[in-house]
């Protein structure tokens, strides 16, 4: 019972520290220069990684269609699906991992040893609001990243998966992408931006809530780095069956009024 | 100037200011000793509304500020300066900009104030010429220093520092101790000092107040204190004794 409580006591905690963001971000003047240097700094320290992952994602999905695909002869759709598939479900849920691996244990480590240092009291008492010094700029910069580095990843899935089409399964490039436009539809860009967005949301309001609220000296700090960690990972794959399930009710419901 | 009326703050079932009252006249040095958990540091922080108490009220400058909104806190921190147990120096800054950030915040002032007031506040501390360093480059002590150099540039009527000599060596300690008292002199600034030091309290403070689970339990002059026949008095009074 008490570790229910726990788990409840820390969701509604996030979601009030949720609501101090928005009022941030809404409501208040916003850091634009702070909030830039942050998309910058974290689209500059993930892109390579990203790019890496993002290329053999691509080679991999190729490689997995390929040798079922081969069995129906059906090669030419190999791009197609690799890339869709790649677009609507891996792309988002890989560059979500990465960020949270890299940006969210950073951001939750750096904001608790601010709070462990008395750094967060003193913004307070030099007269600025933390919220709006540290939290919201992080959060934006991570969700806004968040989009740069869906795009370059999938990119490079792209020519990871030509790269291996000619080479596993002898598909050239131009017959890899050619059926790119009929099985990537409008909606599988949408489901992958939406689940992008979603999971950068989650994983923004983690680690920026763990760090602020990190107490304990560097004990704390570790135990806020290891808690971001799990409850992002965690809170990303719900948070992908939730959006593919709210996804699969909406085409229905479309398909449904369409006939 | 400042008045704590019955005040209590609580962790969960832990007391740790028991029904505190306490009143500091204005330009007076204070300090509050007391073994580690006793509620030192809770109290300056209930002053500047890092913590907010449970019970009681807090008076400063004749305005109650205990249950003030974090907007209306804005002025009482203009007020009260603090100076913590960390240097808590915002690391991406270089001195100079961790010197200025209140004073973009509190005030509206051109950057040639600003500038000027950061070389004055630099230069009390006796830091003249480090503006451009990051706070990874210079040494603990001297960013103890900074972090006092940051608050004074505010020109506050009240100072609270949170243990400003801990972790600090003998020399700069003194040095620390003898700002304390420049500053509360020539700015008349008041002073409330959390320390452990009682040879320092001896020396500087217009007040002593010794705390026990969140309780005075002994306050006065230093002539008074020394006087004291509190056991805990006695025990800080033979320490320094010992020295």
């Amino acid at each position: 019972m008490t570790y229910v409580i726990g788990i409840l006591d820390e969701v509604g905690g996030m979601l009030l520290f949720f609501r101090r963001i928005l009022r941030g971000i809404f409501y208040k003047e916003l850091k634009i220069h702070e909030v830039f240097v942050q998309i910058w700094k974290i689209t500059s320290e993930s892109l390579l990684t990203t790019a890496l992952a993002g290329f053999f994602v691509g080679a991999i999905m190729a490689v997995q269609f390929g040798l079922q695909m081969a069995e129906f002869g059906a090669l030419g759709y190999l791009g197609g699906l690799a890339t869709s598939g790649t677009i609507r479900e891996v792309g988002p849920l890989l560059i979500a991992f990465m960020l949270s691996g890299k940006i969210g244990a950073y951001t939750s480590a750096e904001l608790g040893i601010m709070r462990v240092t008395e750094q967060i009291d003193a913004v307070r008492c030099l007269g600025a609001d933390p919220i709006q010094e540290l939290i919201v700029p992080r959060f934006l910069g991570i969700i806004i990243s968040s989009f740069f580095l869906l795009a370059g990843g999938l990119l490079m899935s792209i020519l990871g998966g030509m790269f291996m089409g000619q080479a596993f399964a002898g598909v050239n490039p131009q017959e890899y992408i050619r059926h790119v436009p009929t099985i990537v539809t409008p909606f599988s860009i949408l489901s992958g931006l939406v689940k992008c967005g979603a999971f950068a949301l989650v994983l923004a309001t983690v680690c920026t809530y763990k760090g602020y609220t990190t107490s304990g000296g560097a004990k704390g700090v570790g135990r806020a780095v290891v808690a971001t960690a799990v409850i992002t990972m965690v809170g990303i794959v719900v948070t992908d069956w939730f959006t593919s399930f709210l996804g699969d009710i909406i085409i229905q419901a479309v398909q449904g009024y369409r006939q | 100037m400042i008045e704590f009326k019955n005040l209590v703050k609580r962790f969960g079932t832990h007391t740790v200011l028991n029904g505190l009252n306490l009143s500091i006249q204005e330009g007076e040095i204070v300090f509050i000793l007391g073994t580690s958990g006793t509620g030192k540091s809770v109290l300056l922080k209930n002053i500047v509304g890092l913590m907010t108490p449970d019970e009681g009220e807090i008076w400063i400058d004749g305005q109650e500020v205990a249950r003030l909104s974090e907007e209306d806190y804005f002025l009482v921190r203009k007020k009260c300066g603090m100076v913590f147990q960390h240097p808590a120096l915002f690391d991406s800054l270089n001195v100079f900009e961790n010197v200025a950030f209140g004073l973009r915040r509190h005030f509206n002032l051109s950057e040639a104030e600003i500038i000027e007031r950061v070389d004055k506040a630099l230069k009390v501390v006796h830091l003249s010429g480090i503006s451009q360093k990051m706070p990874a480059e210079i040494s603990y002590g001297m960013q103890k220093r900074v972090s006092l150099a940051r608050t004074v540039a505010l020109e506050p009527k009240i100072l609270l520092f949170d243990e400003p000599t801990t972790g600090l060596d003998p020399v700069t300690t003194t040095a620390v101790n003898n700002l304390i008292l420049e500053l509360s002199r020539q700015l008349r600034t008041t002073s409330l000092v959390v320390s452990h030091d009682m040879k320092c309290a001896l020396e500087i403070a217009d007040q002593i107040i010794l705390l026990d689970k969140g309780k005075i339990i002994a306050q006065g002059t230093p002539d008074q204190i020394k006087l004291s026949k509190v056991p805990l008095a006695q025990e800080f009074l033979q320490e320094v004794m010992s020295l």
